[in-house]
């Protein structure tokens, strides 16, 4: 065999040996010497966010606009993107940041975020779905509900989401806004009626919120599910089901305008 | 001492091993690259976009919603805590955790491979580079030459070292070429962030730094080369025990592939820590996952694994010198 | 020729309880073939591996060139080449790569003594062939250009014409007498064949059970020991002719046996002719290891 060749190979061999030795001793020495503590400064400048062709769809909010209950995944949004989709020809692209369980005062929190104030900024088109924990936390707060409560947790709510609208305002004037309004699941249980007027007066008050912003429209559901609200409800009695996702989306495409 | 190393290069050469190594490593690489190639296209088509900030800010998203699901383990939705803390910490700082390009291919590649393929290569020299010549009787012929028997060995010790650093620069250099050709061979200085570090409360980011993709690929390689330098010592030390290749190799693969089954599970069995295969993914320390047991630090890690190569190499020398040759 | 190359005195081997060499002494002297003669099991390859260093004895001592294996392995081993059962060698580098490969073992041989060996063996066309084309009886050769390679005072062959074609055997036996003879090196071969070792070997050890027997030169321990197979006609007057001038067996096939000695068997032959016997065969018959076995070891038989 060439002499020759087992050399190079040797040589190559020690100098790789070599280099690695370097890289695990500096891999220590990173990993316990001194800490320089040179934490990169935060770069909460807004980025100006290259505006590309096609539509851009932001949605926020809670489990609804994930699809919880749906389980062809969709929910309201997925299915909301399909006929617009179909209407159009132009790319699509949804940036769902729905979180299952959020409230305002999260949202609220999420909304200030520079990547989220970065998607909102690209925004053409952003739908909100928000309420639901707030009033009904997941369902509990439904037996010792007391009306000053009630009251209280409205207030917030609303504040909460004046804080909202307004914060998408000034990253986003031009994009139309769907604020999706509650349904009451509870309608068909013995607090039913109950539950439904504090859901009215609590859609109402959500309806002239954002009557007070330019472009954000109210989008009731109340009256989708009041008839046959079992019908449109998952087996958890609180989401909706496909139905249900279904008749939300359908909705709210009829108020898309080209 | 140079002429015995040479010779065990030689025969290292010759049985071209080396070259069978490279060629499943580039295969390897290969089928991993496209994967890589489709899940980027796959995300891109899912979200309609390829700005990884808004992928970031999807897998954030789809992390909360995991971490709010009622039916997860509390150590799943610790870890995905963790993982979202950092995720977020990229996005506020605004670096991009995987900067497209061969360069952070190899960073995966070398992260995902530093448990088990990269030992496994490392296994299939080692074991075989003292078990062969008995299995061939050449043995007899080597050790009746006027050299010390810890001699002979000893250079077969530091062959072994330099095949070990040659297949980890393999891994690096077809890693690199073959994803380049897919992702662009651009990505050497960007940033990347380590000093991240798990303690109860979660992610702490106090002593995360910032510096170049290039530094950081430096390091993990030379993590990456200790690993497989134990590793190929324990095989080493089969080797020298076991007169049969195949059996040496069975009980090494065994042991990677248990400390691999063995890191996802054994949170509770505090004491499985002091094994060496659960030990490998010192990478881990580098980028901020949690460790497979509570209270595991690079320090310890490394030091578990000194222990097992110091013991390794002792019982290898010990008893290559007195064991009589029939 | 009386220089004394490899020495061993009062070697013992135990494995477990067993003592497997029970105190081997013998010495070795330049030039001459030196026989170890034993039946498989008889300890042979362990005294062998002992004498190349791969297994450490219990206790006793070896010398090599006047050096002490245990205490100056380094120095002791410079003065010996060996070839321990088959020259398993590197199947996948070529011959001159082995060859290179246990050169650079050896302090100052280089090309000049490897093309040298090449050369005395034989296997100068296909020397830069890989050893896993060669033929057993090539093997063989390169085996011993290996152990040539040092310049050995000491040469240890285990089992030398193992596996090889008779004429392979033949050649290689010419090769070690030239290499004993001419060269001056003292060559230990093992063997279990009798024959073999009567062909080559000036003195020889016969081990049984893990201890000599018997050392002595092979014309010592043989000769009187070879017999000659007569058959004649008419069987009782040759008989009694041959009863008349020496001891004679009768076996029951017919045959008669009685000594061998190259003067006396002519004159016997003489005798029964003249007494109108007609010779019809005469046959000289080798002694066989077990009929040696058998006088030696007073009836014990081989393990």
């Amino acid at each position: 065999m060439n002499k020759n060749v087992i050399r190079s190979v040797t040589m190559v061999s020690v100098f790789f040996c070599l280099l690695w030795l370097v890289g695990l001793g500096w891999a220590v020495a990173e990993y316990y010497g001194g800490k320089p503590e040179k934490i990169p400064e935060k770069t909460k400048i807004e980025k100006k966010a290259e505006k590309k062709d096609g539509l851009h769809i932001v949605a926020i909010g809670d489990s609804l606009t994930r699809g919880t209950g749906d389980e062809t995944g969709k929910g309201y949004v997925g299915v909301l993107m399909d006929e617009i989709k179909e209407k159009t020809k132009q790319d699509v692209q949804l940036t769902n940041l729905g979180i299952s369980g959020q409230r305002s005062d999260q949202l609220k929190e999420q909304i200030q975020q520079t990547e989220v104030k970065r998607q909102i900024q690209t925004a053409d088109m952003i739908l909100v779905t928000m309420g639901g924990n707030d009033l009904f936390r997941g369902g509990q707060g439904l037996l010792e509900f007391k009306e000053e409560d009630i009251a209280e947790i409205e207030k917030k709510f609303l504040d909460n989401m004046n804080f909202i609208f307004q914060q998408i305002r000034t990253s986003n004037p031009k994009a139309n806004v769907f604020f999706i309004g509650l349904y009451n699941p509870f309608s068909d249980l013995e607090e039913g009626k109950e539950m439904s007027k504090v859901v009215r007066h609590w859609n109402y008050q959500s309806a002239e919120l954002s009557a007070a912003f330019p472009k954000i429209v109210f989008v009731p559901t109340f009256d989708l599910f009041e008839l046959k609200v079992n019908d449109y409800l998952y087996t958890d009695k609180f989401h909706p089901n496909k139905k249900g996702y279904r008749l939300i989306a359908e909705r709210v495409a009829s108020l898309l305008t080209w | 001492m140079n002429k015995l190393i040479q010779n065990e290069m030689m025969k290292l050469i010759a049985k071209k091993r080396l070259i069978v190594i490279a060629i499943i490593i580039g295969i390897l690489v290969a089928m991993f690259t496209y994967a890589q190639f489709k899940e980027v296209e796959r995300q891109r088509e899912k979200l309609g976009t390829d700005d990884w900030r808004t992928m970031i800010q999807q897998t954030i998203i789809d992390q909360q919603n995991r971490i709010s699901s009622a039916r997860i383990s509390d150590e799943w939705k610790q870890q995905l805590q963790i993982a979202l803390q950092q995720n977020q910490y990229y996005l506020d700082h605004d670096i991009n955790p995987s900067e497209p390009g061969a360069p952070t291919f190899m960073r995966i590649f070398l992260e995902n491979s530093i448990e088990l393929f990269i030992p496994l290569m490392v296994m299939v020299i080692a074991s075989d580079i003292v078990s062969s010549e008995h299995s061939q009787g050449s043995i007899k012929l080597l050790l009746t030459r006027p050299v010390k028997r810890w001699k002979v060995l000893l250079s077969k010790y530091i062959t072994l070292a330099f095949a070990i650093s040659l297949i980890v620069a393999i891994a690096g250099i077809l890693s690199y070429g073959i994803s380049g050709l897919v992702f662009g061979y651009k990505g050497w200085g960007a940033p990347v962030l380590t000093g991240f570090s798990v303690t109860d409360a979660g992610l702490d980011t106090a002593g995360v730094k910032l510096i170049n993709q290039w530094q950081f690929l430096l390091m993990d390689f030379g993590l990456v080369w200790f690993v497989a330098i134990v590793v190929g010592t324990l095989s080493f030390m089969l080797s020298v025990l076991i007169r049969s290749t195949a059996a040496g190799m069975g009980v090494m693969l065994a042991a990677l592939i248990s400390g691999a089954i063995l890191s996802n599970m054994v949170s509770s069995w505090e004491s499985a820590k002091y094994f060496f295969m659960v030990n490998l993914k010192l990478t881990n320390y580098m980028n901020g996952n949690p460790p497979p047991i509570e209270g595991m630090t690079l320090s310890f890690s490394m030091l578990v694994l000194l222990v097992w190569w110091a013991i390794g190499l002792f019982v290898s020398f010990l008893v290559f010198t007195k064991k009589d040759v029939y | 020729m009386e220089k004394i190359t490899l020495s061993v005195h009062n070697l013992k081997k135990v494995i477990g309880k067993k003592e497997i060499i029970k105190g081997i002494s013998f010495d070795l002297k330049e030039g001459e073939v030196f026989g170890f003669l034993g039946p498989n099991g008889a300890g042979k390859t362990t005294t062998i591996r002992m004498l190349v260093g791969l297994i450490k004895p219990t206790s006793g001592r070896i010398q090599i060139g006047g050096y002490n294996i245990t205490e100056n392995f380094e120095e002791a081993m410079k003065h010996l080449g060996c070839i321990v059962e088959n020259p398993e060698l590197y199947p996948y580098l070529s011959g001159y790569d082995n060859l290179l490969h246990f050169a650079n073992m050896l302090d100052g041989i280089g090309k000049e003594r490897i093309k040298e060996v090449t050369e005395l063996v034989g296997l100068k066309d296909r020397i830069h062939d890989r050893v896993k084309t060669y033929s057993l009886g090539m093997r063989q050769r390169l085996g011993i250009a290996q152990a040539l390679l040092g310049r050995p005072k000491v040469l240890i062959l285990d089992e030398p014409t193992n596996g090889l074609d008779p004429a392979g055997i033949r050649e290689m036996r010419e090769f070690i007498r030239f290499l004993a003879e001419e060269e001056g090196l003292s060559v230990l071969v093992s063997s279990h064949l009798l024959s073999e070792i009567q062909l080559l070997c000036d003195r020889v050890a016969i081990i049984s059970r893990g201890t000599v027997i018997k050392i002595d030169s092979v014309h010592n321990l043989l000769s009187n020991r070879e017999r000659v197979v007569w058959r004649f006609h008419p069987i009782e007057e040759g008989k009694r002719v041959l009863r008349s001038v020496t001891a004679i067996d009768e076996r029951e096939d017919g045959f008669i046996t009685t000594e061998y000695d190259e003067i006396k068997t002519a004159e016997w032959n003489k005798l029964l002719v003249e007494a109108g016997v007609s010779v019809t065969e005469m046959n000289r018959k080798m002694p066989v290891l077990e009929d040696l076995f058998l006088e030696l070891t007073g009836g014990d038989s081989i393990e």
